[in-house]
């Protein structure tokens, strides 16, 4: 399939060449760099390396009390910062044994998984360009991305950092007129999808550049801890919202968009399809919502210890499994604080996905994973 | 903050109760090694001595029952005086359970085998609790630092000793946080 | 050729050719920023963008502040850079486009010299800017200029053929190599009507002799960042840009004159010289919608799949078309044949180029396990 230097013979001695990836490139998200050991145009092993953007959020959160730390997890998760710190205040909230109050819950519901389709359409865009269209889907995604943010910003007052949820539920009530909002987004989100569909998915290039590359299977997936997305799409239809649903994700009626190729084009249909799912989701999570109650305990304490203990929270992030690891002593900050990041492992599998590939189709499967440096670097 | 630091290291106390858990079955498939069951917040905890726990990872992977073919998590836990714990985060993708493991070192001897042998996705995630925790994987395939510089193998940030946690708090201090537990 | 400018061919033919390149010179800068200013304006329509819209009415001094930045930039060079191959470059690419002017014929009678052997000429010279693309590319010292520049050659000596068989195609039917004489002959018809696969084959490689996206992996931005000009700055990358806006506008000249009937059709050649020219411009201006419209449309292509397209499909189906020109040609057939069998090229193109276009196989990406399919993957 693809010419090696075997195929040439062994008259003339060819050197392969190291061709240095970021971290300043256009299409590798962010500060991340990988060296590619290019034969001609065929790569032939791929060395990541990552840690430019290391902030040491996990210790600087060991010195903030707990809801201190909300803040530095939008910061870890910068594109869907609602489920980022959702597994915070789960976490704190399983340690302190603090039950949420229904309406919080079916808000923080709704918020992530309209954080979802923001995060997807990202995805989208930046993998139009990567493939190659001049700005068309990046801008077509940006613009459905902007409604959904203009929404958090007036739930929570920003467009990226929200630290809008709180041990036990939120920090304030959502506006007056926020499922009419939330429904004008959706209506603008089905067009934006639909259209996008139309731009990419049946394009007869885009299918032949996707199409049977950077093809890993369900065990070596399974193997590299792979998680989200990226996982689903080699054929394991493996999501933390069906299999220990959080929050009230039994009482919704979802599927689980799986494919079984385990290439870049299942990686892509497969976030499309959760898209219009989460619209699904969504949808049903507004008629459930009760319009009126409140969105914290009774009582909660105006300091926030938890008992000592430790425990791993795992919800479905965009781009795969976001684990909280928290050990608490006592007191009011976390003992420890492990961010599980997804990217991190979906990013390890890069080698096996790209080596014998070309250099174009190294660059498309680094795109399709949909990495966030913030994530893995933390 | 770790005056008391009893309980996690006597096993006086009374067992917990652990039905509901896949706990017989964790039993059954370690037999041979020495376990100690916790009931944890959501998953079911056992500790397993760190010299047998790469032999007892392996053999919570082959289990057919068990099936723990996926690596959640990998990562270890400062205890100060008593040591690092390192700690697994295991899940079948088939069975649909979840378990963690725990290995105590003694900080006189940091050292641990690799887990890479049983799952692939052990590496990068021990590459990190090397560098951050000073732990030695035995036999790892790529012992090069992940996040930190090349030549940061001196000082290990996510350790309690190191001073980035001082700093802060005397931040803290200094701006009205008192600190806790003391 | 050509009729008298001035009265200087008379005086002396040197003079009157010297005098008719500048005026060309002139109008090739004018026009490249209106293409520049037209392609910023038109993306940001296909990308619901509004675009240049404050340098001047319009935004239409914008090509002007952009040439005022570019000038005004500092000309580097990196140290480690080859500098004789790497200051060269960039000339070595915009002068052979500047020479391909030579034949463009823009109205009746006026050009610079219309050749008899122009269509060779011009596919020939606008060869030779290969030479520049590799030596940006190698006195970079950059491996992605490299990487680009070795792309680039490659696509343009895959793509070259075909564009050549085109032009040999044409010239059967029209019976010359003078782009004059083949635009005068599209009185009535265009050519694009006899010869409808040369045309749509002529542009595809057009597209790919330009780098233009589908085919722009020379200077992919999201691969090798830029390509040879990866190093540029200032006014040496705005010659890589005034050259490739300058072929553009001289491959759509020649594309209009070729098959559309360039100034004469459908009005004939008695309209005056105003008409001509804005009949000329507004062909032009076609070919490069169509041009930019394509590129913010479709994904770009890889390598491999560039490479197979232009020896597995255009190709063979380009010497097909010399073959069926020469049979009509020999027996005398009436042209509806070219017409209908250029139909049916057209329609195995289409249906060729999804197939014949290399892809990998997909199959489930199991390996030992089985894994869930259809329904029972959905949970």
């Amino acid at each position: 399939m693809v010419a090696s230097r075997e195929t040439y013979g062994t008259e003339f001695e060819t050197q392969d060449l190291l061709l240095n990836v970021g971290p300043q490139h256009p299409s590798t998200h962010g500060v991340f760099r990988m060296v590619l050991q290019v034969d001609g145009e065929v790569v032939k092993d791929v060395i990541p390396h990552i840690g430019y953007l290391h902030r040491g959020a996990e210790k600087l959160c060991e010195t903030m009390d707990f809801r201190q730390g909300i803040g530095f997890m939008d910061r870890t998760e910068y594109l869907a910062a609602f489920n980022a710190e959702l597994s915070y205040v789960m976490a704190v909230e399983a340690l302190a044994d603090i039950e949420v109050p229904e309406r919080a819950q079916w808000i923080r519901m709704i918020l992530c998984e309209l954080n979802r389709l923001s995060s997807h359409f990202m995805f989208m865009g930046a993998f139009g360009i990567d493939v190659g269209v001049f700005a068309t889907p990046f801008i077509y995604a940006w613009k459905e991305r902007e409604q959904i943010l203009d929404l958090f910003e007036e739930v929570a007052g920003d467009r990226m950092m929200y630290a809008y949820f709180r041990p036990g539920g939120l920090a304030w009530d959502v506006p007056h007129n926020f499922k009419a909002r939330v429904r004008e987004v959706l209506k603008s989100t089905r067009i934006g999808i639909n259209d996008f569909d139309g731009l990419l998915t049946k394009d007869e290039i885009f299918r032949t550049r996707t199409q049977g590359v950077g093809v890993i299977s369900a065990e070596e997936a399974i193997e590299w801890g792979m998680s989200g997305p990226s996982i689903r799409a080699s054929g394991v239809p493996m999501d933390v919202r069906k299999d220990e649903p959080y929050l009230f994700y039994d009482q919704i009626d979802f599927n689980v968009a799986s494919r079984t190729e385990g290439d870049v084009y299942a990686r892509y249909s497969c976030r499309m399809e959760e898209m219009w799912e989460s619209v699904r989701i969504i949808e049903q999570c507004l008629e459930k919502m009760p319009d009126y109650g409140p969105i914290m305990p009774e009582k909660m304490p105006r300091m926030l210890r938890t008992p000592p203990g430790e425990v791993y929270i795992r919800t479905e992030a965009p781009r795969g499994e976001y684990g909280i690891y928290m050990v608490s002593q006592g007191g009011n900050r976390p003992y420890r604080l492990k961010v599980r990041s997804a990217c991190l492992s979906n990013l390890q599998a890069l080698k096996d996905m790209s080596v014998n590939q070309y250099v174009a189709d190294a660059i498309i499967v680094l795109g399709s994973i949909d990495i966030v440096l913030s994530e893995v670097d933390r | 903050m770790t005056s008391d630091q009893t309980d996690s290291s006597t096993p006086v106390e009374a067992p917990d109760d652990l039905s509901g858990t896949i706990w017989s079955e964790v039993d059954r498939a370690l037999s041979g090694v020495t376990v100690r069951p916790e009931r944890g917040v959501i998953d079911l905890i056992v500790h397993i001595p760190a010299d047998e726990v790469i032999g007892g990872l392996r053999r919570l992977k082959t289990d057919e029952t068990l099936d723990f073919n996926y690596l959640r998590c990998l990562t270890a836990v400062d205890l100060e005086a008593d040591g690092m714990d390192v700690v697994y985060h295991l899940y079948s993708t088939n069975k649909k359970h979840n378990l963690t493991v725990k290995a105590r070192l003694g900080n006189d001897n940091l050292r641990l085998d690799t887990a890479t042998t049983v799952w692939k996705a052990a590496n990068w995630l021990e590459r990190e609790t090397a560098e951050m925790f000073g732990i030695r994987f035995n036999g790892h395939p790529d012992p090069r630092t992940l996040l930190m510089p090349e030549d940061m193998t001196d000082t290990f940030p996510l350790r309690k000793s190191h001073p980035l946690q001082e700093i802060e708090i005397l931040q803290g201090e200094g701006m009205g946080y008192p600190e806790e537990g003391e | 050729m050509g009729v008298d400018l001035f009265g200087f061919n008379n005086v002396n033919p040197w003079l009157d050719a010297f005098i008719r390149l500048q005026l060309a010179v002139v109008l090739i800068t004018v026009v490249v920023m209106g293409y520049t200013y037209l392609e910023r304006k038109i993306v940001a329509r296909f990308n619901q963008r509004i675009g240049p819209q404050k340098t001047g009415p319009f935004g239409l001094l914008q090509a002007v502040a952009d040439a005022v930045k570019l000038v005004g930039k500092e000309d580097l060079r990196p140290k480690s850079a080859d500098p004789w191959t790497f200051e060269l470059g960039p000339f070595f690419v915009f002068i052979p486009v500047l020479m391909t002017f030579v034949i463009a014929p823009f109205m009746a009678d006026w050009n610079i010299r219309l050749l008899e052997l122009g269509l060779i000429y011009f596919v020939a010279v606008s060869g030779l800017s290969i030479i520049g693309w590799i030596m940006a590319g190698w006195g970079s010292d950059n491996r992605y200029a490299l990487l680009g520049a070795l792309r680039s050659v490659a696509q343009s000596i895959s793509y070259e053929l075909p564009l050549v068989l085109c032009v040999v195609a044409l010239a059967m039917f029209a019976g010359t190599y003078n782009l004059g004489l083949i635009v005068e002959q599209q009185d009535k018809v265009p050519f694009i009507v006899w010869q409808p696969m040369t045309a749509l084959i002529f542009f595809i490689a057009a597209l790919a002799e330009l780098n233009r996206s589908p085919f722009d992996i020379p200077v992919g931005e999201s691969e090798v960042a830029g390509g040879p000009f990866i190093e540029y700055s200032g006014i040496r990358w705005s010659m890589f840009q005034l050259a490739e806006y300058a072929a553009i506008f001289v491959m759509s000249i020649v594309f209009a004159s070729m098959f559309l009937g360039g100034y004469i059709w459908p009005f004939g050649d008695q309209v005056g010289v105003g008409l001509q020219l804005v009949l000329t411009g507004a062909k032009a201006l076609l070919f490069f919608f169509v041009v930019v419209w394509i590129r913010v449309s479709v994904p770009r292509l890889r390598i491999d799949q560039l490479m197979g397209y232009s020896w597995k499909v255009l190709l063979p189906l380009t010497l097909v078309q010399v073959l069926v020109n020469g049979l009509v040609l020999v027996n005398g057939w009436h042209e509806v044949v070219l017409l209908v069998a250029g139909l049916i090229g057209c329609a195995v193109l289409v249906t060729a180029t999804s197939r014949a276009v290399e892809r990998r196989p997909r199959v489930p990406a199991t390996r030992t396990a089985p894994v869930m399919q259809g329904e029972a993957a959905r949970v």
